[in-house]
């Protein structure tokens, strides 16, 4: 099948299984019941599938916030930072629809629209509900989405259900009031700032009763939690089990991002985040309750294009001032480009299905799993430079199949220097990055990255450029297994924990 | 008798649509106080709102010039903390 061209879209590529978890017993999207999973298998956020082949996009509407945490620092915008919270430019209600339009016009790709902030959407129920009733009315084909701090959230049930939105996100970091108010300094409740323990009890009652709200009125609900050690890190597990209890279909689990510059109460106290290994482990037991997501790229609230890319200059104030859109044929073409897309996606998935029941036949091995990471710009396939790669996927290879874990970051989050604080190369950097990764595919890799990677205890691979990855990362265990190098557990796995 | 939103607003709009008496607007650089409308909540509310909403510290003062909100008052950062670690990403 020949997809058509799309600036910037993947490639078609027939042959191997593509995405991620081939022949593993743990897709992400797996347990869910096809009622579920019918709403979210083109949404990008929502598989590590997906996001291969649509995009979304966030419009910035939505300033005011009712609530502080302490991850957050309202006096940010920074055109190089990527994460929640931090826009260039504000837009009104009109503005938003207007960039709306024009990205899906140009993005046939753009299947999601989200409102996540700057501040709580739900604290700016005017612009935020003008937004997507606009929307609903002039570009249906677009699903709407909408993440809250929860504490207005019960008010807001009722309007929300009138839009097209079908999925809402909650972030719940705790269920108890006394981690609560360790992560929350203060809310704006009832016309009075209230702070302390008891602020936290109201902010999580509300959730809470938000949360069971959102599925008595069959709206889906995805909840978000920031990961912070020694604070809410052996609590989460219980967060878990809560928010599943009461119908959220999937919980993403994710590193709290802190660094004094930013200027927040974690980043200037000195809270550190947790380490990749850290936040796995809390994955791990996390999945046994509840689907968990591992692809989530923390994207800024104002990102535009595929997870992990920012195409937000292609639209600025400016620019879509002058775009002409004919929103009725865009339309067209878009629904054209999605069912290609999505038939190019059953016959990947479905190759998958056939790769994992092969694997499934031949003869199972008994060696320890290893973490490989791989560089990668989608499409499913090995076909990134390691000196290119701004970020890796890393995957889980064990006797049961290749498994997707994470993605992690290559590049310094502000992406100016080459080096940043103390001085580290970027490459140092990165080799920090990949701890407790035994092996690194790519697509080539330079003579000095090749040696610094191999002192590192991460072996360097090229022989594996172009093929699908989850066949590669198989391939290379087999390998490994058949050279003797999983009959020991190795130095460097785990010591960055 | 009114407050005053001074430079260091960062344009949030939280404290607009909370003012009892339409006195906050939108303006450039950041947003303004109509000092004839505004009447630090008297009669409405028993504290001012916009100084209840307002994430930034110092950003609201009252008629002597007295910040609502303290450095440390809203972050829960001590100050010298905040002095400590805007040092040492100066010296870099």
């Amino acid at each position: 099948m020949q997809l058509p061209v799309l600036n910037d879209a993947p490639a078609a590529k027939k042959g191997g299984c593509s995405a991620s978890s081939c022949g593993s017993t743990d897709n992400q999207m797996d347990s869910l019941p096809d009622s579920i999973r019918e709403k979210v298998q083109n949404h990008p956020c929502y598989s590590e599938d997906a996001h291969h082949y649509f995009a979304r996009m966030h419009v910035a509407v939505a300033p005011a916030c009712n609530i502080q945490c302490h991850y957050c620092n309202r006096k940010y915008d920074c055109a190089n930072e990527s994460r929640p919270g931090v826009v260039s430019e504000l837009l009104t209600p009109d503005q938003a629809v207007k960039k709306t339009m024009a990205v899906a016009a140009t993005i046939p790709q753009m299947t999601v629209l989200g409102i996540a902030g700057p501040g709580d959407p739900l604290a700016n129920p005017e612009r935020t509900f003008e937004t997507f009733r606009r929307l609903s009315e002039e570009a249906p084909d677009i699903k709407l989405c909408v993440s809250t701090n929860g504490l207005a959230l019960p008010d807001a049930v009722e309007e929300l259900s009138k839009h097209n939105i079908d999925h809402v996100t909650i972030t719940i970091n705790c269920v108890d009031p006394e981690i609560g108010a360790k992560i929350y300094p203060w809310i704006y409740w009832q016309n009075k700032r209230i702070k302390g323990v008891k602020a936290a009890k109201i902010l999580i009652e509300q959730q809470q009763k938000g949360l069971e709200m959102l599925i008595a009125k069959g709206i889906l609900v995805k909840v978000n939690s920031v990961m912070i050690p020694g604070v809410n890190d052996q609590h989460l597990a219980e967060v878990s089990k809560v928010v599943k209890s009461k119908g959220a279909f999937l919980h993403n689990v994710m590193p709290l991002i802190a660094e004094a510059e930013h200027g927040t109460f974690y980043g200037v106290m000195g809270q550190r985040g947790p380490t990749p290994d850290e936040l796995q482990d809390l994955q791990d037991s996390c999945s046994g309750d509840m689907n968990m997501m591992r692809h989530c790229r923390q994207c800024r609230a104002d990102a535009v294009g595929m997870l992990g890319e920012d195409r937000g200059d292609e639209f600025t104030l400016d620019k879509i001032e002058d775009m002409e859109i004919d929103y009725q044929a865009a339309m067209e073409k878009r629904k054209v480009i999605h069912q290609a897309i999505q038939a190019e996606m059953d016959s990947k998935r479905l190759e998958k299905a056939e790769k994992a029941a092969q694997h499934k036949q031949e003869p199972k091995l008994t060696t320890r799993p290893v973490l490989m990471a791989v560089a990668t710009s989608g499409q499913g396939v090995i076909n990134v430079h390691f000196g290119h790669a701004k970020e890796f996927l890393i995957y889980e290879a064990s006797p049961d199949g290749v498994r997707f874990i994470s993605h992690r970051k290559a590049d310094q989050y502000c992406g100016g220097d080459t080096t940043c604080g103390d001085g580290e190369s970027t490459l140092q950097v990165t080799i920090r990055a990949l701890a407790g990764c035994e092996a690194v595919l790519c697509s080539k890799v330079g003579y000095e990255p090749w040696e610094q990677l191999e002192k590192a205890g991460i072996q360097p691979n090229g022989e594996h450029a172009m093929e699908p990855i989850e066949e590669a990362v198989m391939a290379v265990y087999k390998e490994m297994a058949a050279a003797g190098k999983l009959d020991e557990k190795p130095e460097t796995v785990r010591a960055s924990a | 008798m009114a407050v005053k939103i001074i430079e260091s607003c960062v344009n949030c709009f939280a404290c607009e649509p909370v003012c009892p008496s339409n006195a906050i607007y939108e303006a450039k650089p950041h947003f303004l106080v109509d000092s004839k409308k505004c009447t630090e909540c008297e009669g409405d509310f028993p504290v001012q709102q916009c100084a209840s909403i307002c994430p930034i510290e110092g950003a609201i003062v009252d008629s002597f010039g007295l910040a609502f909100n303290p450095p440390g008052s809203l972050t829960g950062i001590p100050p010298e903390k905040m002095a400590e670690a805007m040092a040492e990403l100066q010296s870099h």
